[in-house]
């Protein structure tokens, strides 16, 4: 009698540890969702900002049309963009063309006291802030749901979820590359 | 190697053992108290106990409220400070936090505050003084660290803390009373009682609440160097915290209010100075904190 007591006390507790695991890989996943529409929030954002930057800078350095040209060329291809590895790519090359835009801007001291594009300058800085943040905050969920999802007890159900592991969120950008300053 | 990730467990393991000993000094008072008193000590645990949730859970529930009360903070709205509101909200999408309330201490000395029951209910605090002397980067730091304890949900940390210490230091001072007006130890039932075991536990019940008192300030320190590891891992970026605590360190300016009740909140605290000691104080020492995150610095994470 009792031993049968112990044997369903312990079914019952494997029984809630498995509901408590599923439960934990599909909350996972959810928050991956959530943070990749995140990323695509600040995205928007910043392409929000693009149209006034590209004509405040006209207005005092029209001739550096490249510089220009590469931003608006960038923030098309972004909009259309949609798979993981292709909003990253696009991202990617935006992040470099504004990059561009605002190195090519030093050089004209009118445009950097203009009072536009230094409302302009605090804006983008955050949101490029904002920008990286959520992707570093998008990659630390994948992290944990592809941990997840490779180890006990996830791998047991993430067939049956249909929850397979995600790819990074990885901007190509030169300077990550850099090696790092070593200070002593 | 010390990154922000072993740094974070290793803070949380600290604190769960304080706490622990916390309990564990619990036991230990009543078990003097019984030893001592026999049955007519009993009556006083529930009371001590339930005096100190009682005091220490409504500072608790309404503590966003009472701080700001307390600290004279003002409650700011995005349009007060928008680049301040943006650093807030750059952090909040790095740690997936909600928006907190944000506010601001009119005073010169640079400091900062977070308090709240929970991560909905935050509230953090900016003295005018950091707003004026931290650049982007090290306020981003600090804004990190008291989104920190938002996110290890210090005030309910700290706030177990105060319970438990507040009902050791109620319990020892009842059976002090006691004593004093020749309380009556039930000596018809502890007439075998060992003297040597007396003593001991009349030495315990005087201790006690110096070292709750101690256990409660080692805790506070382990959460402050937790949210110093939480920050890093928001930020990705110990530099700008660690510039940001050198500027604290170069300050001598200190907020102006000094009441204890508040003290252990502040980033920087307004009272832990060379003449209290150590062991006493309730934030690990600036060039101690600044050392581990030129650590993290040196070992980053990818």
């Amino acid at each position: 009698m009792s031993s049968t007591i112990i044997v369903l006390a312990v079914l019952a507790l494997v029984l809630v540890y498995f509901i408590a695991s599923y439960n934990r890989l599909i909350r996972l996943n959810v928050n991956v969702d959530e943070a990749f529409s995140q990323i695509e929030v600040q995205l928007k954002r910043r392409s929000d900002l693009i149209p006034n930057l590209v004509e405040t800078v006209k207005g005092y350095a029209a001739h550096e049309k490249s510089a220009l040209e590469s931003v608006v060329n960038a923030r098309a291809k972004a909009t259309s963009a949609t798979t993981v590895a292709d909003v990253a790519a696009a991202d990617g090359q935006l992040t470099q063309a504004l990059r561009g835009l605002l190195a090519v801007s030093e050089a004209y001291p009118d445009l950097k006291a203009s009072s536009n594009f230094l409302s302009l300058q605090e804006e983008l800085s955050t949101t490029e802030n904002k920008v990286s943040f959520s992707r570093q905050f998008y990659n630390d969920n994948v992290r944990s749901l592809n941990q997840s999802v490779k180890t006990f007890p996830g791998n047991l159900f993430a067939g049956v979820a249909k929850i397979t592991s995600r790819e990074f969120y990885e901007v190509e950008d030169p300077q990550d590359r850099k090696a790092p300053n070593v200070k002593f | 190697m010390q990154n922000f990730r072993s740094l974070q467990l290793a803070n949380q393991r600290k604190t769960f053992g304080l706490l622990l000993g916390l309990g564990v000094l619990v036991f230990v008072v009543i078990y003097a108290a019984l030893t001592y008193f026999g049955k007519t000590g009993v009556g006083l645990i529930p009371f001590a106990v339930g005096l100190s949730l009682i005091s220490v859970w409504g500072s608790y529930w309404a503590s966003d409220s009472i701080v700001l009360t307390m600290t004279g903070a003002k409650e700011l709205a995005y349009a007060d400070n928008p680049k301040l509101f943006d650093l807030v909200q750059e952090v909040c999408i790095a740690s997936g936090l909600k928006m907190p309330k944000v506010a601001i201490v009119a005073d010169s000395a640079p400091n900062a505050f977070a308090t709240g029951r929970n991560p909905e209910k935050a509230l953090i605090a900016f003295t005018t003084g950091i707003l004026e002397v931290m650049d982007r980067d090290e306020l981003q730091g600090v804004i990190a660290h008291e989104m920190s304890h938002v996110a290890n949900r210090d005030t309910l940390v700290s706030a177990i803390a105060a319970t438990t210490a507040g009902a050791i230091a109620l319990l020892s001072d009842f059976i002090m009373r006691m004593m004093w007006f020749g309380g009556g130890r039930d000596r018809d039932q502890n007439n075998n009682q060992n003297p040597l075991a007396l003593v001991a536990s009349l030495i315990v019940l005087i201790l006690a609440p110096l070292a709750a008192v101690l256990l409660r300030s080692a805790i506070s320190r382990k959460r402050e160097a937790l949210a110093d590891a939480t920050a890093v891992s928001f930020t990705r970026n110990p530099a700008g915290l660690r510039k940001a605590l050198e500027v604290l360190q170069r300050d001598s300016t200190v907020v102006l209010q000094r009441s204890t009740a508040v003290a252990h909140i502040w980033i920087e605290s307004p009272l832990d100075s060379s003449s209290v000691s150590k062991l006493f104080a309730t934030h690990p020492p600036l060039s101690e904190r600044i050392a581990t995150l030129r650590k993290m610095e040196a070992n980053p994470i990818n």
